[in-house]
Formats: C-alpha cells, structure tokens, sequence
C-alpha cells in the first residue's frame, strides 16, 4: 500500500477506454473528492484567528511541541525499523522451527491498541505498579515509572513496528532468490549480497511499513496522552477542549502539513506495487542457515511479544480477577452493548470501506489516467490526517454544511471510511494488478457479460484483496479512539469509549474486560488477515 | 436511534397544538402522579456509598425524591468526563427507579460539550436537553454565550446564590474545594501555611510540595490565582515551587497515595481525592488542610444547564430537582465524595461545612478563559 507511488503511468493493461471506463474513473475521482472535502473546513475555521494565526503557528510553544512530535516520530520510525526488518528476515528467511507460531506473534501486537498498551505499562511499573507487587516477593522494590518521551516511544514502537515486520515480509516472500543466488555465484559475500540485491528489493516495502509507523506515531492521541508527553494531538486535544477552538484548527492544519512532509520523504524513497500485507508469490524464498544462533535469535519475537501481548493481558487480567484499582461504590459497570456497539460500526465501516474502494481499486489498476491516479491517492489525505484532526474538520463541516448529519451513525461511519479506506483500496488494488486480463477477455469472448465476466473472473480473484481490505478496516475501526470520542450518537458508546471514560474517571479495574475483549477481538481479525496471506502466495516455506 | 427520536420529536411538536395537556399529562410533564404504583422509591442505604468514614451519618435533609413528581419521557443528556462517571451512576438508579424514565447521555470533557452546545445552537442543532458539566467554568461558556434557557425559580431556589449562574443560567449539584492533603505523622496541621503564597518559602517541606499540572483542577486554581493576583505574581509564584523542588504527578488522586505513603508529606489536591484513599485505608496518616480566601481555597462545581431550545424544558426542570433531592446530595457526598449543594447535607468525614470554607470572591465562570493561564505555566516551566 505504498502512499507514494510515483506518478509514472502502471503498464497499460487495457486499451479500451469506454463509456463505462470513464464513468468508473469519474465514480473513483467522486468518491474521493467526498473524502477530501470537509479537511478543507478546517480552513473556515482558522479564518476566525484572523492575523493572530500566524503569531500563534510560529510562537516558541508550538515549535517547541512541532519539534518534539517529530522526534517521537524519528525515534519510533526508527526503532520499529530496527525491529520490523530483522524479524522479517528470522520468519521469512531463516531456517528457525515453528516458522509459523514466530511470525504470527510478531504481527500479534497490531492486534493491541498502543494505548491499551500504554495503559498497562504506566499500571505495571512505577512504585505501585502490578510489576513491582509481583516482583516483591523476589525482593524488588521499586521499577521506575516508564512514561514521558521515553515511554511514548517504547510503546509506540512495540505496538506499530508490526507494519515494517508485515510490509517487509511481503517484500521478501515476493523476492527474486535467483538474483541472490546470482550475486553468490559472483562471489559477493553474504552480507554484500543482502546489501547489493535484497536490500534495494525489499526497501519500498521497508519503506511503506516505516510511512506507517511515521503516520501512527504523528497521529496517534491516547499513548502520548497516557504517558503524559505533550505532542500536537495532545496540544491539539487540550486546545480543543480548552475553548480555543480555532487554534485548534489552526493546529491541525500544522498537523497535515507535517504529514504531507513525510508523504513527501516516503515518496523519494520508492514505490512498492507489492501492497502492505498481502503478498505477491513467492519465487523462492532462499534459506539463511543459522546453526545455532537461531535460538538466541529467537529472544527477540519472544522478548516483543512478551511486552506487547503478556503484559497487557497480564495486567487486565489481575484487574479482572481482583476488582482493580479504584474505588468503593464506583460505576459504570460494563454493558456487552459497547462490544456489540463496537462490532456494527467496525463493519458497517468495512463494508462501506470495500464499497468505496472496489471502483477506486479497480480504476487504479486497470487504467494509467491522471484522474484514475488522483482518485488513488487523494484519500491518503484522510488516512494521513489524525482522527483528532478528521474529527474536528467534521464537526464543523457537519454544523455547518450538513446539521442533520451531525452526531449521527452514518457521519460516524462517513468518518472511518474517510480514515481507513486507503488500506482497503492498497490490499485491493494489489489483488487486482493479478489478475489476468486475458482471462476476463476469454470469458467475455465465450459469452459472458461485462458484469458476469467481472463476476465469475474478477471477483473470485480479488477475493482474497477484498478480505484482508475489509479486515483491516474492521481492525482499525475497532480500535479508533479519537475520532469516536467527538462523533459518536448520543448514547452510543463503544469498547474504546468505554475504555477511556473509565480510565478518565480512574476506575481502571472496569477497563479490563472491554480492553480483553478488544484484544481477542482484533486478533481474530489479525488472523483473517494473516489467513488471507496463505492463501495469496501460496506459502511454501514452512 | 437519534432519527426516530427526531421525528418523535416533529411529532410532539405537530400534536402539541392539538392536544397539549393531554400528551404532557402522557409524558408525565405536569407534576403531582407521584402515587404511581408502578414507582418505589428505594430507601435512603441504596444511595449511600459504603465504607469507613461513611458510617453513622444522619439521615440527609431537603427534599425527599419520595415528594417530587415522577420522571417519564426520554431525555438527552450531555455530562462532562472524569468524575461525571460516578455522578452518571445517579442517572442511572433515576432510571431504574422510573421505568418510563430513559436517558440517552454523551460523555466527553466538560469544556469540550460546552463548546459543542454552543456551536449546536448557533446551527440549529442542539442534541441535549441538559448539560450537566462538572465544571463551573464550562456551565459559564455556555451561559455567556446566550445557549441556556433559564432553570425554573423552584430549581435553583435550594442552592446558595454563589452556587448559582446569573438569569438561573446553571445551578451548582455538588461542589468540589481545592485542599492541601498532608500526612499527620510528618506535619501537625499548623505546620500547613495558611495561603498558598507562603509555600514555596515555609522551612519545614523543601523539595516535597506534590502537584499535578496537567490535571484540570489544577489549571483552574491556577487561573484562580492569575484572577485574582495577576500574571506576574502567579509566573513567579510557579517558579519559585518548582524551584523549591516540587514533585510533579499524573493526577491528584496519586498525590494524595502518596501524602498517605508518606512519599511527600504534603501536595495540592482537589478534597475528594484524600477522602477516597481514607476511605480505602481508614488508618492512613492523612488529613486535610485549606488555606483561606486564596485561589487554594477555590470551591468549583458541578452543575446542571437547560439547553436552549429544548422541547423537554419542564422535564429538564424536574430532572434537576431530583440531582438536588435529599437522595441525590447524599448520593454525591458519600459516593463521589463531593460537597452537598443544599443545606440539610452534610459533607462526609470531619470536612468543614461549605460555609465554613472561605473560597476566593471571584466568578466562577471566569474560571474557563484558560489560554493565558497555560502560556504562564509554560513560562514557568510547569506545562500544563
């Protein structure tokens, strides 16, 4: 799911450009302007600053958040690169046993919302902590409280290095082992080799992954807001909050202009037709005997996944079984309606999503217009812009343009297709570059409609797309916190909100079963996803 | 959900020429079926918290929920973050106790659905009926920008005028002091100086004064204190503590663990939080001090506003007398810890009474101009 494709035209896969064609591009070109559009509100709302906005954009306070929010996002880039990619090479590559356990707990901990995460660390260390209560008998006594900076960025970086470790492993499962292998033969070494040959292959994919990381890292509110950094989401939020709406706006606007940057860097980096997360074929992957350092090598998925899956559910489960933290007469006590409130909108998002996507995706592949490109990669915008930021432009879009709407189940779906659909339409539009057009040809030729054809060819082929496209939209709506922190009905509360009112009035206890549920939850769709991958190349290297 | 409401809503307003003491009898608007058979009301334990410094309290005064009309009809709530969640819990046993009684509520930070109930209203959009916000600086936004219809003379008339926004704009349901927790095996209550200007400089707590910046309450007693002395003096009055070593902390219920730990023998907290921890260890060495006519002693509340334009004004009305109902301030003093709004209620513990308290002569919704107040923080090091 390369953001940055380059504008250099995808081999023209079909020559007809007919009626139907341009329909279908103006139909994609449509959809994502829709999904551009109320960003732009953001800039009515700023206008109210008048000359102040540009004392307030260069004021020492918000340089000094901008700058801090860029190191957060160098660091964790940084960091999950440093993990993602080893950890793709160990499953991918090297002959350890189990291939396929390590590889599906090193993508596990995109199934644990960061701030999930954050939660449970800020509980478990520190004076009080569970940790520290767990340790004592051992002769502990204290563990510093991880958070600030340093905690913001250990979190993050477990929780998102995932999208390096998925986009670099789809990058190696579609390499070209007969170019390693000729470089052996020429007498490169080992390490050169990797260098000369795999590396430059692999780097978009490294690269789309990293863009991920970047882009979480940026627009990510509860982790800083748990570990208590202020970064521009948080200094957004309490601006927000603060009766300074229009600075907020104005924030924001700094925000996308951040993203764009980064979109920018991950541009001049490369393009990746392979997609993020599913794969396409594997040519061969060649082997990396290890001896005997692949079970010291093993430590590292082991280690990850102990932080990121073990101490979560760790923590929520002591609270679960002994009542937790807080305090007597407490409520808000659990209702599965959350969970049931969670699961609707997460699919009403991903059926909408696919429902955006399959034009756009489609488009995308078949046709090297302009417009058809545009309409790819405008709503990256959405995807880039944080939920806090998305959440704020629609507010106002809504009061102003469209009052009926506002607050309303559909805005909120409006506002997860806006944010998410760019995932469906990378998964989707990869699946559909696979597809042999001469097959659809073929079927056409012996009778079948334009829509038969697509029915009986098209579609079972880009099924898989589809799957993990849905999947993924699903995933991340369950999760989303912000945005459904401001959109959500009146009265319609999900797990995450649930999660982050009783977590904002310190019953941290009642946190437990919705955040254990959420787990469970996204790792199933985890599991379709990793299950969509088998089935795409076919895995044979286990 | 939210659509058939609306249209529930066009169809009210339709009906309501023809018809309009029947369907407000229906709704049970018009007051006096309190002998309903289907309503008991449950007995005053049920709205008690429990534990240690609850026990042996005197049954409350005011207004028994038993003497108000029943609530029915669907009512669309708008109540402020963080604390509200206990105070929802009201809602809810309102809610049980009334079965034709049902409340569809949005929860979010205070400021944040103020602001909301603003833009609302200048859209033609109001969602809510009422706002109950747990901050009086967010009751002020609202009421300053004209989104209130005033709360019935009956409502309000319980609650002292301090407690009260002008044109019955708001009416405060509990209250919330600012206080100084220390830990009676370190500090004699003498020891506690008497305004908040003495701390940085008294001998006796160098480098254990605990605070929590970034916590809400904390900013507000800020902006108190910049009301009332000004800029310059609240700048240098954060320098000099952070100078003189204070403890900085993610929230003020961890200050006040950790005055009880004896971690630091003193801090600066909202008062509720060291009645919770007192009443989890009843024998911690914790006590509370307050200073006196200062930003330290500020008392801010929680309360309740009719949102303009809502077509539930009488049930709003009767919906805030039950938040100010004998049950309902028991409730908020031994669950929530907070202060009664209404005399004949007594605050939990050996807490002074409200009038014994001496807060600050300022406005409490002034309390919601927060920019200025996070950029003096900044400057002194202590970000918000």
């Amino acid at each position: 799911m390369s953001v940055g494709d380059r504008l250099t035209s995808l081999p023209d896969r079909v020559a007809d450009d007919t009626a139907v064609g341009t329909g279908l591009t103006l139909l994609a070109a449509a959809l994502a302007a829709a999904l551009v559009v109320p960003l732009g509100w953001l800039f009515v709302d700023v206008l109210g600053l008048g000359g102040r906005a540009i004392d307030l954009a260069t004021s020492a306070t918000t340089l000094a958040v901008l700058a801090r929010s860029v190191a957060l996002v160098a660091v964790v880039t940084a960091g999950s690169v440093l993990v993602g990619v080893p950890l793709a090479v160990l499953t991918v590559q090297a002959d350890i046993p189990f291939k396929r356990f390590w590889t599906v707990l090193a993508a596990l901990p995109l199934a644990v919302p960061s701030y999930l995460g954050a939660f449970a660390v800020v509980s478990a260390t520190g004076q009080d902590g569970v940790l520290v209560n767990a340790l004592r008998p051992l002769g502990v006594e204290t563990i510093p409280t991880i958070d600030g900076f340093t905690g913001a960025a250990l979190v993050l970086t477990v929780y998102t290095y995932p999208y390096v470790f998925l986009t670099t492993r789809a990058s190696l499962l579609s390499l070209d082992a007969s170019l390693v292998e000729a470089a052996r033969t020429l007498n490169s070494g080992r390490w050169e080799a990797f260098r000369r040959v795999t590396l430059p292959q692999i780097l978009p994919g490294v690269a789309a992954g990293a863009l991920l990381v970047a882009l979480y890292t940026l627009s990510d509110f509860g982790t800083p807001n748990i570990m208590h950094v202020e970064v521009f989401t948080q200094f957004i939020y309490a601006r927000y909050t603060g009766f300074m709406r229009d600075y907020a706006a104005l924030l924001s606007l700094q925000l996308l202009a951040v993203t764009a940057v980064i979109l920018a860097v991950e541009s001049r980096i490369g393009a990746d037709d392979s997609g993020a997360y599913a794969s396409s074929g594997n040519r061969g992957a060649l082997s990396i005997r290890l001896g005997r350092l692949r079970y010291p090598l093993l430590l590292l998925p082991l280690l990850v996944g102990a932080t990121a899956i073990l101490l979560p559910v760790v923590v929520f489960a002591l609270w679960l079984t002994s009542g937790g933290p807080g305090y007597a007469g407490g409520s808000m006590a659990f209702s599965w309606t959350y969970g049931w409130n969670s699961l609707y909108v997460a699919f009403l998002a991903a059926v909408a999503s696919v429902l955006v996507a399959l034009p756009i995706a489609l488009r995308s592949a078949a046709s090297d217009s302009r417009l058809a490109a545009l309409a790819d990669r405008a709503p990256y915008a959405g995807y880039a812009a944080p939920g806090i930021v998305l959440a704020i432009a629609l507010v106002s879009f809504s009061l102003d343009a469209a009052p009926a709407f506002y607050k309303t189940l559909p805005l909120l779906v409006f506002a997860y297709v806006v944010r998410f659909v760019p995932q469906a339409i990378g998964s989707m539009r990869t699946s559909a570059l696979q597809v042999d057009r001469t097959l659809v040809e073929a079927a056409r030729t012996l009778g079948r409609s334009r829509f038969g054809a697509f029915r009986s060819v098209t579609l079972p082929l880009i099924a898989p797309g589809i799957v993990t496209g849905a999947a993924l939209v699903f995933l991340t709506t369950m999760k989303e916190l912000p945005a459904t922190l401001i959109l959500r009905p009146l009265g319609f509360d999900t797990l995450v909100t649930y999660i982050w009112r009783v977590e904002e009035a310190g019953l941290y206890g009642r946190a437990a079963l919705p955040a254990l549920v959420l787990v469970v939850v996204s790792g199933l769709s985890m599991a379709v996803i990793l299950a969509q991958e088998d089935t795409g190349d076919g895995d044979t290297n286990e | 959900m939210r659509d058939s409401r609306r249209t529930r809503r066009r169809v009210l307003q339709t009906a309501a020429a023809g018809s309009l003491a029947g369907l407000a009898g229906c709704q049970g608007l018009i007051g006096g079926n309190s002998d309903d058979e289907s309503v008991t009301i449950p007995e005053l334990a049920t709205f008690r918290g429990s534990g240690a410094i609850i026990e042996g309290r005197p049954a409350p005064g005011g207004t028994s929920i038993e003497d108000l009309p029943d609530l029915s009809g669907e009512l669309n709530l708008y109540i402020g973050g963080g604390e509200g969640g206990i105070y929802y819990r009201f809602v809810e046993m309102l809610q049980e106790i009334y079965p034709d009684f049902t409340v569809y509520e949005s929860s979010a930070a205070s400021s944040s659905l103020a602001q909301n109930i603003v833009e609302e209203v200048e859209s033609g959009a109001p969602q809510a009926d009422v706002f109950w916000s747990i901050d009086a600086s967010s009751l002020g936004y609202v009421a300053d920008n004209d989104a209130y219809d005033p709360l019935g003379d009956t409502v309000v008339e319980p609650v002292p005028s301090g407690f009260q926004g002008d044109d019955n704009a708001w009416v405060g349901v509990a209250g919330r002091a600012r206080s100084v927790p220390y830990n009676t095996d370190q500090l004699d209550e003498s020891d506690v100086p008497a305004t908040v200007r003495e701390f940085p400089t008294t001998a006796s707590f160098p480098n254990t004064v605990g605070w929590a910046p970034t916590y809400g309450a904390f900013k507000s007693f800020v902006t108190a204190m910049r009301l009332l002395r000004g800029p310059d003096p609240t700048r240098d009055w954060l320098v000099a503590m952070r100078e003189n070593g204070a403890q900085r902390f993610p929230d003020e219920f961890v200050v006040s663990q950790r005055v009880a730990d004896g971690t630091i023998p003193v801090g600066f907290a909202n008062h509720y939080y060291a009645l919770r921890v007192k009443n989890q260890r009843p024998d911690a060495p914790l006590d509370l001090a307050f200073t006196s006519g200062d930003a330290g002693a500020l008392v801010n509340v929680a309360g309740a506003l009719k949102i303009q334009g809502t077509q539930k004004s009488d049930l709003v009305d009767l919906f805030v007398r039950h938040l100010l109902s004998a049950e309902a301030q028991e409730f908020f003093a031994t669950v929530s810890f907070a202060y009664p709004m209404i005399p004949g209620v007594e605050p939990v513990g050996d807490l002074p009474t409200i009038d014994e308290l001496s807060p600050p002569d300022i406005d409490l919704s002034a309390l919601s101009n927060l920019e200025e107040t996070l950029e003096i923080m900044r400057e002194a090091g202590v970000p918000g």
